[in-house]
């Protein structure tokens, strides 16, 4: 989902300002500062979710710390009222309701508007201030679905992504809203984990050591004994830890016991 | 926006903790008369919902009411979901909406 990120590190990565990271395999990247990835995300929420960011005031902009524009909704029509240019109906998922505005620009839109009816269950996507387009909800599973979904998003959000802190994950920024229509429900959503996503700790420690512009620029690369005294952990650690990360092809041997990462 | 009636999602053995208050579950009928209907919740449970149900039912209904006592609903909304529903992902639901999650949705 994530395929066309700006990646602004690598866009000024060379000669020697950053880390080069380009052997990330994963068109993630995790620059979760980065506003385009989250603009273009799709976000579930309920009605009550909505609402707690008026009270507070933002503009419909930030949701548990991640920039929300699109959002998804499921609810059941409780009002419609149909007007020429556009037509206004109220949606409530039980949690509260919502106006929302669907324009009407061509014979195509007054289609889609005919079809909904007050007292069906809909699925919604749209932005905070209008909505572009709705449709009708066969297989009520969707319901529980969608809510699993906010609250997936939710706790992802409020949980994990703030313990993301280096390049180590190629977790997707925003789960992406699946559509199902079968009574199989996965909470899986695609994750994007390339090999580093199973490193931690120590490992990844090592890592970051060897990604270090001074470690990099040495053709010899580094020895164990010096990751070792430098990371404060047991040579025997880092050996093992370095024959992980070369078998994994993260890191590479230069000469014997020193060791540089794949800089490829 | 208005969330001045917020149905809670429940199972049977949740209701008791709304009674008296709006509340919103999925049950199987296993009976259908005039004037309720007999169902049996996500969690197993033998529920009563009162009020007049759409004909015809669906073997799963939603029913969004008011909650008299830990077993029995008066239903203002009906909905038809259909034959094939998954029960224990309806009813995972609820307890999360329940617990530590209540703020997403109540």
């Amino acid at each position: 989902m994530q395929a066309n990120e700006f990646d602004g590190n690598a866009a000024f990565a060379g000669g020697g300002f950053m880390p080069s990271q380009a052997t990330q395999t994963a068109p993630d990247r995790p620059s979760y500062s980065s506003k385009n990835s989250d603009a273009r995300c799709l976000t579930p929420v309920t009605v009550k979710q909505l609402k707690d960011l008026s009270k507070v005031g933002e503009s419909g902009i930030s949701i548990d710390g991640v920039d929300v524009n699109n959002i998804v909704l499921v609810g059941v029509i409780s009002k419609i009222d149909n007007a020429v240019s556009d037509c206004t109906f109220r949606v409530d998922d039980g949690t509260g309701w919502v106006e929302c505005t669907k324009w009407i620009h061509e014979h195509v839109d007054s289609v889609e508007v005919d079809v909904i009816s007050v007292g069906m269950y809909v699925r919604v996507y749209g932005q905070f201030k209008s909505i572009q387009s709705r449709r009708p909800i066969t297989d009520f599973n969707e319901i529980a679905h969608h809510f699993l979904e906010c609250i997936y998003v939710h706790l992802y959000n409020t949980k994990l992504r703030p313990r993301m802190t280096n390049a180590t994950d190629g977790m997707t920024a925003q789960p992406q809203v699946a559509n199902s229509n079968s009574g199989n429900h996965i909470m899986g959503f695609s994750h994007q984990t390339n090999s580093t996503n199973q490193i931690r700790g120590i490992s990844s420690m090592v890592l970051q050591y060897l990604r270090r512009p001074a470690c990099l620029a040495s053709e010899m690369g580094v020895s164990s004994d010096i990751v070792a005294r430098e990371l404060n952990v047991s040579v025997d650690k880092v050996r093992k830890t370095l024959d992980f990360l070369a078998s994994e092809g993260l890191v590479y041997t230069t000469t014997d016991d020193h060791y540089k990462f794949t800089d490829a | 926006m208005d969330t001045s009636s917020p149905a809670a999602f429940v199972n049977g053995g949740l209701l008791r903790m709304h009674v008296g208050r709006k509340v919103r579950t999925v049950i199987q009928v296993t009976r259908s008369d005039a004037g309720s209907v007999m169902g049996k919740s996500t969690d197993g449970c033998q529920l009563v919902v009162r009020g007049s149900p759409p004909a015809p039912l669906t073997s799963y209904v939603e029913v969004i009411g008011v909650a008299e006592n830990e077993s029995s609903i008066r239903a203002e909304l009906w909905t038809n979901f259909g034959d094939s529903f998954d029960a224990s992902n309806y009813d995972q639901l609820c307890q999360l909406a329940n617990g530590e999650l209540k703020h997403l949705f109540l």
